[in-house]
């Protein structure tokens, strides 16, 4: 039964790193589309553009760090081997689930938005601050899970 | 998160591409100007310029309006992922080369002059093409369903010698395929487009009928289907006095281009005024769009930004050229 607990928290910290990751990755194609199509106009905007477009993949980093917490607290990351129950994996397997599901859409949702603020310095560059600040509201959402899910991780007694 | 991102880079390109658009200030100094050569000096530092250098004469700024718009067309097929979207645009232009090319033939065959110089390079076919295709009668080749078309309007001639028949054809010909092309096409504002697009036509055609006297079961042929108001309805305004359509058509988007009808003394001065409030109209139904980041619809805004512009530029120089008064071109102007 450790080995099923073990690979319940496996589990978990896969779905938070995979689900976060792609989440960013679908985000970070999005805006850098967008960011493709005004440098082709205007090139001198890559700074901006750039900007904008590493926005969306901070939720692979919650995802992974989440990942890295789950996986240190199971003890596969070296350190002395701990006992871990089925109800002990399916805790961290939920706590994980937070910044997986609110990493992957929220990811998306911030590539979307950021692609729109790409346009909008493409005819406004001096409007760059405003331009920053919305997908980073978007950002909010997942710090949030992010935190849910570290909270719920240090609250599993082992 | 169904909302579909594949015109990402589409609307972003054309974003950047809106910056090359001419400022309201340029027509101000085009306004200002006082006579063609120093108009003409005033869009060469815009991105017309490396049009007007090609020309050998200022009067043919057409000609570099043309090439213009051309540019933008070919650049803009090549990133836009639907073709449909700017087989649209460019229909018309197809349409009146043919009308060129069959009016030519007709003319000759009266012992007249053809007018080859009118041919334009903006529609979708070649114009070499067309020419080679009409003049040969090989229309096997010929796309959009131009094939059936063309030999229709030449039979018509041979019958009737009726030109405004010929016409009629031809401009159904053109609102069917738009309907046919938006229809398949998954982007409900095309759609719209394209209705408004008829309906307004419908009105133009209208104001021009009754002004020309004609009677409903005269006019009848010359409504297109497919718009939002029904012909039939539209029909029925022709023994309505013109001040009372906008109330007859209240029910309908289009009744917004006869808004200022009721302020004209008579048909002439309203169609005047309704070719500007048609453009005003169906640049407002595609403005709309311009908020969605992701929306298709903005490659049709962008292509009808750049030729209301381009008509906008018509206006102007071919008014400045005649010593128009400034206060009448600046209310011929569309959106500035």
């Amino acid at each position: 039964m450790d080995q099923l607990g073990i690979m319940l928290a496996v589990l978990g910290a896969a779905l938070a790193a995979g689900f976060a990751g792609s989440g960013s990755a679908i985000g970070v194609g999005i805006a850098g589309e967008s960011g493709a199509g005004i440098m082709t106009e205007d090139p001198g905007k890559f700074g901006l553009v750039l900007l904008l477009q590493a926005l969306p993949g901070t939720q692979g980093i919650y995802g992974l760090l989440t990942a890295f917490f789950a996986i240190l607290k199971v003890g596969l990351l070296g350190g002395d081997a701990v006992s871990v129950n089925v109800w002990q994996g399916l805790g961290v397997l939920f706590a994980c689930l937070p910044i997986a599901i609110a990493g992957y859409y929220s990811g998306i949702a911030q590539g979307k938005t950021s692609a729109a603020c790409i346009q909008m310095i493409a005819k406004r560059p001096e409007e760059t601050g405003k331009a920053v600040i919305l997908p980073a509201m978007v950002e909010t959402y997942a710090v949030l899970a992010l935190l849910m899910s570290i909270i719920l991780l240090n609250s599993i007694q082992f | 998160m169904t909302c579909s991102v594949d015109y990402g880079y589409t609307v972003s390109r054309l974003r950047g591409m809106e910056n090359r658009l001419l400022e309201p200030g340029v027509f101000q100094r085009l306004m200002d100007s006082d006579d063609l050569s120093s108009a003409i000096r005033v869009l060469s530092e815009t991105p017309y310029g490396k049009w007007i250098l090609e020309q050998q004469s200022e009067e043919k700024f057409d000609k570099a309006i043309e090439s213009e718009l051309l540019y933008i067309y070919s650049e803009t097929e090549r990133f836009v992922p639907d073709p449909g979207l700017y087989f649209i645009c460019r229909l018309p232009y197809d349409i009146h080369n043919i009308k060129v090319l069959l009016k030519g033939i007709f003319n000759q065959k009266e012992g007249g002059k053809r007018r080859m110089d009118l041919l334009t390079g903006l529609g979708n076919m070649p114009v070499d093409e067309m020419v080679m295709a009409i003049e040969s009668e090989d229309y096997r080749l010929m796309p959009f369903g131009f094939h059936r078309t063309v030999p229709e309007c030449v039979s018509i001639w041979d019958q009737s010698h009726d030109i405004l028949q010929v016409e009629r054809v031809l401009d159904e010909a053109l609102f069917s395929l738009q309907v046919k092309i938006a229809g398949e096409m998954p982007f409900e504002g095309v759609r719209l487009f394209v209705r408004s697009r008829i309906d307004a036509e419908n009105i133009r055609n209208l104001a021009r009928l009754k002004r020309m006297g004609f009677e409903s079961p005269q006019a009848a042929p010359f409504f297109h289907n497919g718009g939002s108001v029904p012909v039939e309805k539209v029909l029925s305004l022709l023994n309505e006095p013109f001040e009372g359509w906008e109330r007859f058509l209240s029910f309908a988007d289009v009744s917004r281009t006869l808004s200022s009808a009721q302020e004209h003394t008579g048909l002439d001065s309203l169609i005047v005024d309704l070719e500007r409030s048609i453009d005003d109209f169906l640049s407002g139904i595609l403005a709309k769009f311009k908020y969605s980041a992701f929306a298709p619809e903005n490659v049709l805004h962008f292509l009808w930004l750049k030729e209301i512009e381009a008509k906008n530029l018509r206006i102007l120089l071919v008014g400045i050229g005649n010593g128009a008064d400034r206060s009448v071109l600046r209310r011929l102007l569309r959106n500035v």
